[in-house]
């Protein structure tokens, strides 16, 4: 348990320039963590906004996409004070050998996207026993 | 009230000579600082991005209501708690952090957790009564409807 004070951290738009993304609106970089275990990786993604049925998850040459969809209300009445900016997330990881590519699985929940990568058998540690003589 | 909750930092939504006193202030002292160690390489932008307060906040109103919402992704609601007092309104919690098991081992860790309060004054009184709170997809949405009281009443005019 932490009783570390939260602290606001400005959401990241993705500039041009960093990426080759086209696409209509605004995207941010989501925040992360990203957790290993002897069986498997989980990735978290923080994308507030997004739900379960407007995130993609692409897995095209060991690269891992995750785009996530916000549904934007129309701005209705007056606007008061705008402490944040709603938009889309996008963000890439590179999968290794390490991860069973067929296996990899995903669900959201809270607007947080879990997305588990199954090591492949030969990627799990194994025990050798030693036997003495 | 609470000790803690009158410490609570309370941030003032409109025109609030307080708040504008500061924004002064700030301009001043930033003037003063650029003149002596030049021009700064990163601009500080307004007082709420500098204070890193967590959650970050919209509000709008709508009709009779205020409607304020947040970004708090992957809370249970049991961890938010939510106060309506005449016209401010106090959110407080806590995320969680994930506690890694023995065998397990962070490899990025960028979501941040810990604890949080904010409370905020509207503009006009709320009607404690009518206020709602959502919590979807990650989202706080707190809708709040202004007291009877507090709105504009028109009276008839009669032709004497």
């Amino acid at each position: 348990m932490t009783d570390a004070e939260l602290q606001a951290t400005e959401k990241q738009e993705i500039k041009p320039a960093e990426g080759e993304l086209t696409h209509e609106g605004v995207y941010f970089t989501p925040a992360v963590d990203i957790l290993e275990n002897p069986k498997e990786l989980v990735v978290m993604v923080d994308m507030p906004g997004v739900d379960k049925d407007r995130v993609e998850i692409d897995l095209k040459d060991s690269i891992l996409a995750i785009v996530g969809r916000v549904f934007e209300d129309e701005p209705e009445g007056e606007e008061l004070l705008s402490e944040y900016r709603t938009g889309n997330y996008f963000r890439t990881f590179r999968i290794t050998d390490v991860v069973d590519q067929s296996k990899i699985t995903a669900s959201m929940a809270d607007g947080v996207l879990k997305v588990t990568l199954p090591k492949a058998e030969k990627a799990v540690p194994r025990k050798i026993a030693i036997s003495s003589e | 009230m609470l000790k803690e909750e009158r410490e609570m930092f309370r941030w003032r939504l409109g025109r609030d000579p307080i708040m504008a006193e500061f924004e002064r202030l700030q301009k001043g002292m930033d003037g003063l600082f650029e003149a002596m160690t030049g021009p700064r390489s990163r601009s500080m932008g307004p007082l709420w991005r500098q204070a890193r307060l967590f959650p970050l906040l919209n509000v709008t109103r709508e009709n009779d209501s205020f409607v304020v919402t947040a970004e708090i992704p992957g809370m249970k609601t049991d961890d938010l708690e939510l106060k309506v007092e005449g016209d401010t309104v106090a959110l407080k919690g806590e995320r969680k952090p994930y506690e890694p098991v023995s065998d397990e081992s962070f490899h990025r860790r960028e979501r941040a957790s810990g604890t949080f309060q904010r409370s905020l004054t509207l503009p006009a009184r709320i009607d404690a009564q009518g206020v709602q709170a959502t919590y979807k997809n990650g989202v706080l949405k707190i809708t709040l409807p202004i007291e009877k009281a507090a709105l504009p009443k028109p009276i008839p005019i009669t032709a004497g």
